[in-house]
């Protein structure tokens, strides 16, 4: 009988030992996806100036050809700045020269998203002033915890000081809801040209984001494919540096780039370093004793039981944004 | 005495309302985040419940486990703050 001996949990467990050919696989089945399966004849993708639109950026260049690629930087008036000077320099370093800017300010103010998420935040933190005050909301408790997380607001006057609140669940359904419009006019927004153009919408989302379900249903969930879906964030940045993403975003902290203030995706939702939750994730999901992951990664057998319970609870609780509907 | 079960009726009937779920798969003692009869949605609603029913407001400080994770534990949180 054959049997299978597994690697035993080590940091390395995670590098792609041949990462040339991982990424000619995924080039390759990105170009049957949609071109066979789709039956498009290019790709639209939303840039962000972040790791994981520019890996995505950089695959579908390669597979259809820069000139059959359309990238689109969708800012509002809360992005960062700096991501328009990045998405120029990572479309310039693929060749790509269909880069559209399309702010998505207006819609935003239309369907009111700044003025419910401030109304809320007003209700929980009273001397909140949007014009002049930065805010955002995150997680304050430690992913080893055994309860389920809870979100806070924190709003940060222009002295410095620094406001901090639980959120009840009323004032936190309704800025998640409002935020989300962010992610919908974006996708909107993408389909638009990619209906335009006869081609098909790039999800960006990585394996994180998609099975701990950290996406806006029918936002940046809604996409055609999703190149980089079954890959870990340390993985994605093996990509990024085999296929030359510019330095500068490979360097940048990944943040969500959705509220007012800085805002880590460590804060918001993942609640541990990237390098971290990678490995103990890798462990959870192939079965590794806790013992045998805590060893590696200088935690207790407790915690790091504690936080496969996170993991498995956030899998669980975030089905529904994966679901497709019911009938 | 008789407040005290008032308080641990009001949430075991809060918790089985609010989850849909048959009264002998939660006991008082059992672990209801871990057992998954409540998820991170359900801790929110609950803490809300809890301030609108006992006037009680939670911190973060006080969400922790101790707190939270039985029947047992969110009445004897709920005696001390009240």
């Amino acid at each position: 009988m054959e049997t299978t001996i597994r690697k035993p949990f080590s940091k390395d467990i995670l590098q792609i030992e041949n990462i040339e050919i991982v990424c000619n696989e995924i080039i390759s089945k990105l170009k049957n996806d949609v071109t066979r399966k789709l039956q498009r004849r290019g790709a639209v993708i939303g840039i962000s100036g972040g790791i994981d639109s520019s890996v995505c950026m950089a695959l579908s260049a390669k597979a259809f050809g820069s000139k059959n690629v359309t990238a689109i930087m969708l800012p509002e008036q809360d992005s960062n700045d700096d991501s328009r000077v990045l998405a120029e320099k990572l479309a310039s370093k693929f060749g790509i020269t269909d880069l559209l800017l399309e702010n998505i300010t207006n819609a935003l103010d239309g369907f009111g998203c700044y003025k419910r998420r401030d109304e809320a935040i007003a209700r929980v933190i009273s001397d909140f002033d949007p014009a002049v005050d930065k805010a955002k909301i995150e997680i304050k408790q430690n992913a080893a915890s055994n309860l389920p997380p809870a979100f806070s607001v924190t709003v940060i006057k222009p002295n410095g000081e620094i406001i901090s609140k639980l959120l009840p669940v009323k004032e936190y359904l309704q800025i998640v809801a409002s935020t989300n419009f962010k992610q919908r006019s974006r996708m909107s927004m993408l389909y638009y040209h990619a209906e335009r153009l006869h081609y098909a919408v790039i999800g960006t989302p990585n394996k994180h984001e998609v099975e701990q379900g950290f996406f806006v249903k029918h936002g940046d969930g809604g996409a055609d494919v999703m190149p980089i879906g079954h890959l870990y964030k340390t993985q994605v940045y093996q990509l990024a540096k085999h296929l030359g993403v510019p330095q500068e975003i490979i360097d940048r902290t990944p943040t969500t780039d959705t509220y007012t203030a800085e805002q880590t995706q460590e804060d918001f939702f993942y609640q541990m370093p990237f390098e971290q939750m990678d490995l103990i994730w890798y462990g959870w999901e192939n079965n590794y004793p806790a013992n045998e992951v805590g060893n590696v990664m200088n935690k207790t057998t407790q915690d790091i039981e504690n936080i496969y319970r996170n993991f498995e609870r956030k899998r669980k609780t975030t089905e529904y944004l994966r679901m497709r509907p019911i009938f | 005495m008789q407040i005290k079960i008032n308080i641990k009726d009001k949430i075991r009937d809060y918790i089985l309302q609010s989850t849909f779920d048959d009264v002998k798969n939660v006991m008082d003692e059992t672990l209801i985040f871990e057992e998954g009869v409540l998820d991170s949605m359900g801790l929110l609603f609950l803490i809300e419940f809890l301030k609108e029913e006992f006037n009680i407001t939670t911190n973060d400080e006080e969400l922790v486990v101790e707190n939270f994770q039985s029947i047992n534990n969110i009445t004897a949180f709920v005696e001390n703050k009240m």
